[in-house]
């Protein structure tokens, strides 16, 4: 008899754990894609939730479909509001958002890293992020940013080498 | 940079996690969980070979009624032939494609959705070779599908 309420435990506690585990790659692929913090926020819960309803049967929906939601949606609402005349310009270099945590000694290191990443020219710094934060294969990279797996692969090397460039004189 | 270099590199990227998200921004996500799908109605029983079982029921129940109608006048004239009932010895159930388009609708979010749209007719047949009786009905009919979600 209890089998309905059983199974929406289990339900609760995998939606939980998947966003534990997840929201916080895909609160930094939509901070570098969206215009400022509320929008971020907005574009991965409403990814997150959309590609839950979609993909049924309890299971979770491939991180390619949640990160590729969130980025079709950002151009969607830059388009809309008719704010995507300069994407570049539009990445917050000093935003008060941080993007990525460090502990007291490495937070300089942190955040010199997150100021050259933000200068890299989106395709870079896209592929940069899903691999190296978000943690998908350039199968998956592919499928989120619409581009073949060999063009993900080559557009990563060349963003780890541009980001290397950038931050060499000081971290060396 | 070579291959040593570039492991190197990724290695010390890694060591720096994405930021934590806000504790109210992970509430207002936890709290918004999407109900879980509603199972989709299930769709018809359609056997291979271009035959549409979904006909033979109400082809089976017309044919019931025919059979009782002639039966009745049967009766009224010839007792003999009443004995021995109505009964169509060929049904035949087909479907014609019509026309097949596509449509792309928008759902209330926003997103973008295709349709593939078909038109059919179905055709029933249903004969009785021995009285010589034959009817023969056809009605329209529309097959929606959603394709896929449009994207960039």
């Amino acid at each position: 008899m209890n089998n309905g309420s059983e199974h929406d435990v289990a339900d609760e506690t995998s939606w939980e754990q998947w966003l534990a585990r997840h929201t916080p790659a895909l609160l930094l692929f939509a901070r570098q894609q969206a215009d400022g913090e509320t929008d971020a926020q907005d574009l991965v819960q409403e990814a997150v939730v959309a590609s839950w309803q979609r993909h049924s049967g309890g299971v979770p929906p491939p991180l390619g479909v949640v990160y590729a939601m969130i980025r079709h949606r950002a151009i969607d609402w830059a388009r809309r509001n008719g704010r995507r005349t300069n994407r570049e310009a539009a990445v917050h270099l000093d935003g008060p958002e941080c993007w990525l945590d460090a502990g007291v000694d490495e937070r300089e290191r942190s955040q010199l890293i997150q100021k050259a990443l933000s200068t890299l020219p989106d395709i870079y710094r896209e592929v940069l992020t899903l691999k190296v934060w978000g943690g998908l294969t350039f199968g998956e990279i592919a499928e989120a940013l619409d581009i073949p797996a060999n063009t993900a692969a080559s557009r990563y090397r060349y963003g780890l080498q541009e980001l290397r460039k950038a931050t060499r004189e000081v971290l060396a | 940079m070579n291959e040593l270099d570039e492991q190197q590199w990724e290695a010390e990227l890694r060591r720096l996690t994405p930021a934590r998200p806000p504790e109210e921004f992970m509430a207002r996500l936890r709290a918004a969980r999407p109900e879980p799908a509603k199972p989709a109605a299930r769709p018809l029983p359609v056997v291979r070979g271009g035959w549409d079982w979904r006909w033979l029921a109400p082809a089976l129940g017309m044919a019931v009624v025919v059979a009782g109608l002639s039966l009745g006048l049967a009766k009224f004239t010839t007792p003999v032939a009443a004995a021995a009932g109505w009964k169509p010895d060929d049904v035949q159930v087909n479907e014609e494609l019509v026309s097949s388009y596509e449509v792309v609708a928008q759902l209330p979010g926003g997103e973008p959705v295709r349709f593939r749209c078909r038109q059919l007719r179905d055709q029933m047949v249903v004969r009785d070779k021995v009285r010589g009786v034959e009817i023969e009905t056809s009605s329209p009919r529309v097959e929606v599908t959603p394709v896929r979600f449009e994207t960039y």
